[in-house]
């Protein structure tokens, strides 16, 4: 459909956009070619028969068609009780405030729309424009919640016709945004996109039971009944980081051991458990700095306390607070000074601060950035920065930088430690998102994660080539994009193998300790292996 | 004209009902959860690049210094030359900002004539003086002051209005988001402007006029009130009319940004206030936990009966696998 306005989202079109390779943001070269690039995989018409894929044909959640008009009717009149729950204290307390003034005062002066990289990146397609959805939850908001005239209403607001194809168009929609909230930074008056695509998701499970498998059953469900997202349970954790001691023993020439359920700790460290299974190095390396620094930690082997994963962040404010309150529990029980969020963005965000009001006498946490900082200068570790001689470049996690201001502590660190360190244009409070953010990097359903590959991280691809303009272009000068945070490494890891990126640019990717390890001097050289990554 | 006087006050205060009443529904708010954005200027030394207290190492053994004049220093440029909307949309700027430093200045004469009957109540009139004398003088600048008000501001309000109508009409990126209020907002405001200059084009004895209108408005005077209908020109009644009216509509539209953004910034991107046990916040938000939650999703477990804590305490339900 060509110019598409806000009341197309109700049309009967069987695809309401279109995504074009050639309409997408330009990459620089080699990455320029658009007969090169793997494009989007087309959904089978038997998938498109039966799930919902007339947003743009990618589906990232897989909503089942109803069946009947008895169906479609239910589920509408779900929505709209939804709708109306969402405005009301007692069951969003939690949001209430912001959510009802992002709804009532924007001015629809698009200020925000080209700070948002999922719009600028799709060549700026209409539905992901920041205020796109917004706009639609706000006509509905006027039209079902708020009292008044409907001709006045309609006036002041605009109309919307309420449909199924809003509500699987709508759906899908919340899933493409990463909620960075770049585009809240530029709103002169407050408003905040990245809030109301977070309460819609949230009105959709939580009133609905609909989200993504990959954060509800496979996320925060698995985590509360196994203890973590990944599936692990307490066993298979500590067998796995038993090998990973010996693995990062035998490199480095240091025996490491990770303490597990030490009472009276001074850190309960909580990793994001898909580093114990994707990057091994990680959590090895953190054990290993940890030690050598005289610190007294512990990891936990309780049910949820070593996975510091709450998808509940993105989707679901109940599934937030049963995760997080587990956290604070298990630190409690272990009488631990402090909790150390892992390397980990939206982690930190939500135990560091989203949680915050939902414990009660909560244990004081902090993230692994400011720890890392504080080792590293302490004089604790001795440290030769000579040995990291090669690029290196920062993605700061959003939910470190924006939502945190956690921006200097990881800064100071690569300045000391990365002589070739640069900076990405923009960076710190302004960075551009990963493209894996709100927990897109675990989402692959689908053709999903060919959208989030080719749109969602668009820019920070093209960013990431940019920090590194100066160097030869080639895979003959390895370099090093330091993403302290899992979800984002989830993100670079699909689109450095996308496009190749290793062989092409010698573009690699790994954590902040990794760096710290490398340069000790106490260590056996040559612990970052780009052969090996 | 007693009506138009009854008017008045019938619009002042239909204006500050619905305002203290919408201040007060957003002041009352739930506590929410922390949802802070940064840059956050109240920052002590950190705010310029973004930082936060959580950049310290055991940052709650620290203690908490706020830069207010930082949030000062953020606000005023904001309000006053619309900074963010130079920074990121500079073709709606050159529309918006003319636009709304009209209405500063407006708002500016309204505080003035406000001011200058205050002092003709304590007897300091600016009509029986003599010449040469500090409070002749301190009223001849008075009065001119309040007419290059005028001037200005309705020149810039005018070309603002136009500017502001030409780009929601031709920038498909406004136009596709504009309802007809949008329009309808920007001629009613850009009205007020126009009658404005088109009186004091036809009165020379405006700010003397709309002196003595304040005068009976605040004093109740009824002698005045009868003689000064006379002197204001027809199109000086058409401006009244329309300002009140404007001043009754103002409130029921998205246009109150102009206190909710007090709300929007101070109350959510800059909350960053810690959940401290026996805080008023703690007491707050134990108070909300207490609450009937009705989600109906299954995995949330409510029952009609269950508060928030109960649930978020409790595993999900075994239906949660959909």
């Amino acid at each position: 459909m060509k110019n598409i306005k806000i009341r197309d989202i109700s049309s009967p079109v069987e695809q309401l956009a279109e995504i074009k390779l050639e309409e997408l943001y330009p990459l620089p070269p080699p990455y320029d070619k658009i007969e090169e690039q793997p494009g989007f995989k087309n959904l089978s018409p038997e998938i498109r028969a039966k799930y919902e894929a007339s947003l743009d044909g990618v589906m990232a959640v897989g909503l089942k068609k109803p069946e009947s008009e008895e169906e479609e009717k239910k589920l509408i009149d779900a929505f709209i009780s939804g709708l109306n729950k969402l405005f009301t204290k007692e069951n969003n307390w939690t949001f209430l405030q912001p959510l009802t003034l992002s709804m009532e005062y924007c001015a629809r002066c698009q200020t925000c729309n080209m700070d948002c990289p999922i719009y600028v990146g799709s060549g700026m397609k209409e539905i992901y424009r920041p205020t796109y959805r917004s706009e639609v939850l706000r006509r509905l908001y006027f039209k079902y919640v708020k009292k008044g005239s409907k001709i006045y209403k309609s006036f002041q607001n605009g109309g919307i016709e309420l449909n199924w194809e809003l509500i699987a168009r709508l759906f899908e929609l919340s899933y493409r945004c990463t909620l960075c909230r770049r585009c809240a930074q530029s709103c002169p008056i407050g408003v905040d996109n990245g809030l109301i695509t977070h309460e819609l998701r949230k009105m959709f499970s939580m009133e609905m039971g609909l989200s993504p498998k990959e954060l509800h059953e496979k996320g925060t469900v698995q985590q509360l009944e196994v203890g973590s997202s990944t599936g692990m349970n307490a066993l298979v954790v500590k067998d796995n980081m038993e090998f990973i001691d010996e693995d990062i023993s035998e490199r480095t020439g240091i025996k490491v051991e990770s303490k597990w359920d030490v009472e009276g700790a001074e850190i309960l460290l909580i990793h994001n458990s898909g580093e114990i299974l994707t990057w091994p190095e990680n959590p090895g390396a953190f054990a290993l700095i940890l030690d050598a620094a005289g610190i007294k930690w512990t990891l936990s082997s309780d049910l949820v306390g070593y996975d510091g994963v709450n998808y509940g962040l993105f989707y679901d404010d109940v599934q937030l607070a049963r995760v997080a309150m587990k956290h604070l529990e298990i630190a409690k029980k272990l009488k631990v000074k402090k909790i150390v969020m892992g390397e980990c963005g939206h982690e930190s965000k939500a135990m560091g601060v989203i949680a915050d009001r939902i414990f009660e006498g909560a244990v004081p946490r902090e993230t692994a950035m400011t720890l890392m900082n504080d080792i590293v200068f302490s004089g604790k570790i001795k440290l030769n920065p000579e040995r990291n001689w090669f690029p290196v470049t920062l993605h700061d996690p959003c939910n470190l930088t924006r939502s945190m201001g956690v921006i200097e502590p990881q800064r100071k660190v690569l300045r000391y430690i990365a002589p070739k360190f640069r900076e990405m244009e923009p960076h710190g409070v302004r960075n551009y998102c990963c493209g894996g953010g709100s927990g897109f990097a675990v989402m692959s359903a689908y053709n999903f994660s060919d959208w989030r590959i080719q749109v969602a991280s668009r820019m920070k691809f093209e960013q990431v080539l940019n920090a590194f303009a100066d160097e030869s272009p080639g895979p003959e000068t390895p370099k090093y994009v330091c993403a302290p945070c899992s979800n984002c490494k989830g993100a670079f890891r699909d689109m450095f193998d996308f496009y190749g990126a290793k062989t092409k640019s010698g573009l690699y990717y790994a954590g902040l300790v990794e760096l710290i390890v490398n340069a000790m001097v106490d260590v056996n050289e040559g612990f970052i292996d780009f052969d090996m990554m | 004209m007693f009506w138009l006087f009854i008017f008045t006050y019938l619009s002042v205060l239909i204006f500050l009902a619905v305002v203290i009443y919408k201040f007060i529904k957003i002041a009352t708010a739930p506590v929410h959860l922390r949802w802070e954005l940064y840059p956050v200027p109240h920052e002590k030394g950190k705010a310029s690049y973004g930082g936060s207290i959580l950049e310290e190492v055991d940052w709650w053994t620290k203690k908490r210094e706020k830069d207010h004049l930082g949030e000062l220093k953020v606000m005023v440029p904001e309000i006053l030359l619309l900074k963010g909307v130079w920074e990121h949309n500079k073709e709606l700027w050159l529309g918006s900002f003319p636009f709304h430093f009209a209405l500063y200045l407006f708002i500016g004469n309204i505080a003035l004539l406000v001011i200058g009957t205050l002092l003709e109540i304590t007897g300091i009139s600016p009509f029986v003086f003599k010449a040469n004398s500090f409070w002749n003088s301190f009223w001849i600048i008075f009065r001119t002051v309040i007419d290059v008000l005028i001037w200005v501001g309705s020149i810039l309000g005018i070309l603002g209005s136009f500017r502001l109508l030409f780009t929601r009409i031709v920038n498909r990126n406004l136009s596709l988001y504009s309802t007809p209020s949008h329009y309808f907002n920007i001629i009613f405001i850009g009205a007020i402007y126009a009658t404005a200059l088109i009186w004091r084009l036809n009165d020379s004895d405006m700010v003397r006029n709309l002196m003595v209108y304040y005068f009976v408005i605040i004093t109740f005077s009824k002698e005045i009130a009868v003689d000064l209908p006379l002197q204001i020109p027809a199109i000086g009644f058409v401006h009244i009319i329309i300002s009140l009216l404007f001043i009754i509509y103002l409130p029921f539209t998205h246009m109150t940004h102009f206190f909710a953004k007090y709300f929007t910034y101070h109350s959510v991107r800059w909350e960053d206030t810690p959940n401290a046990p026996g805080s008023k916040i703690a007491e707050r938000v134990g108070a909300q936990l207490n609450q009937t939650v009705t989600w109906a999703a299954p995995h949330i477990g409510a029952d009609g009966n269950k508060n928030w804590i109960a649930i978020a305490s409790a595993a999900p339900s075994k239906e949660a696998k959909r």
